[in-house]
């Protein structure tokens, strides 16, 4: 966190390898939370490139309230939203719906021992069922969970990003499992 | 407590958000319930998919890309920098002119037809006019 300040700091002073140490250090994470929330692999790209120049752009404006870790979670997932609010303008068709095979593979991978996970299924393929069943929540539960299960943030993280309580935090995720569970139903005996 | 809200705090407990008498109460519910225990079960399963998610790469280049996108954004003319700002600006004059010329339609619309429309109704007044004195003649004779 103190080096993300002092890279920062570099930065407004005019150093380009400061913020180029930035992108470098967060690029990974901010794709792949995009791509979590969009689920699609060029527009993630584009969204994070976007990303990246409004850091370059409203450093300046950072006043050093939260982490900067915070407020580049907070500026993706306006993006986010922002894209997905253009998208509900626009028929995309993503992919939700498991078949027969996918479940099977899932089942397989879940009951196997972690080392025979790469030999048994091909990371790809479980890559498209996990985003499958992340496609079919609604977005609010998509970005709660990518915060959580992707970038492994804290609920006072979480509750700073989305700027929402802690309370809510707590129940919108307890919320988004059930939907989750619910749409991986097929992993479980009947009750 | 209901099964509810500990099935609520087994959310949180998978997380490690919850307090050590949070944590207590939830433990004693679980020896008893089998319920919440096959619940918590679930959700550990849950949890342990997203560890199986590969961690993706963006796009080649992705900082030599990033760094010609902001020297172009620099390069470009004011207004292009600004083309988001630029284009609510233009729809706002847009919106401005609508209603102008509007309003502008809207006082010839009712300051000059409407004299049209009296005109009309003074015809139709005098033609009933006539029409009355007629009746009256062939009821009382010649008027006067």
């Amino acid at each position: 966190m103190e080096e993300d300040f002092e890279l920062l700091a570099k930065f407004k002073k005019g150093d380009q390898q400061a913020f180029e140490l930035l992108v470098r250090k967060y690029k990974m994470t901010v794709f792949n939370t995009i791509y979590s929330i969009i689920s699609n692999t060029q527009e993630a790209d584009d969204i994070a490139q976007e990303v990246f120049l409004k850091v370059y752009t409203k450093a300046g404006s950072f006043k050093g309230g939260s982490s900067f870790s915070t407020w580049l979670y907070r500026i993706t997932v306006n993006r986010c939203v922002d894209e997905l609010r253009k998208r509900k303008n626009k028929i995309i068709s993503y992919e939700t719906e498991f078949n027969r095979e996918d479940e099977l593979k899932l089942k397989d991978v879940l009951v196997s021992k972690e080392g025979d996970i790469t030999e048994e299924l091909r990371k790809k393929e479980l890559e498209d069922i996990i985003q499958k069943a992340m496609n079919s929540l609604p977005e609010k539960d998509r970005i709660i969970l990518t915060l959580k299960e992707i970038d492994g943030l804290s609920y006072k993280e979480i509750s700073q990003v989305m700027k929402i309580s802690l309370a809510k935090v707590k129940i919108w995720l307890f919320r988004a499992r059930q939907k989750l569970k619910e749409k991986l139903s097929f992993l479980y005996p009947e009750e | 407590m209901s099964c509810k809200k500990f099935r609520i705090l087994l959310s949180a407990y998978l997380d490690q958000e919850i307090t050590k008498d949070e944590e207590k109460k939830l433990l004693n519910h679980l020896k008893t319930c089998s319920g919440c225990t096959r619940e918590l079960e679930y959700l550990k399963q849950i949890k342990g998919i997203f560890l199986l998610k590969e961690k993706k790469e963006p796009e080649e280049f992705f900082e030599t890309r990033l760094l010609a996108r902001i020297k172009n954004k620099g390069k470009q003319p004011i207004w292009q920098a600004y083309f988001p700002v630029f284009k609510k600006a233009v729809l706002v004059i847009f919106i401005f002119f609508l209603l102008i010329v509007g309003t502008v339609n809207y006082k010839k619309f009712f300051y000059h037809r409407p004299a049209e429309i009296v005109s009309d109704l003074l015809i139709d007044t005098q033609l009933e006019g006539n029409f009355e004195e007629e009746l009256l003649e062939i009821y009382y004779g010649p008027l006067g």
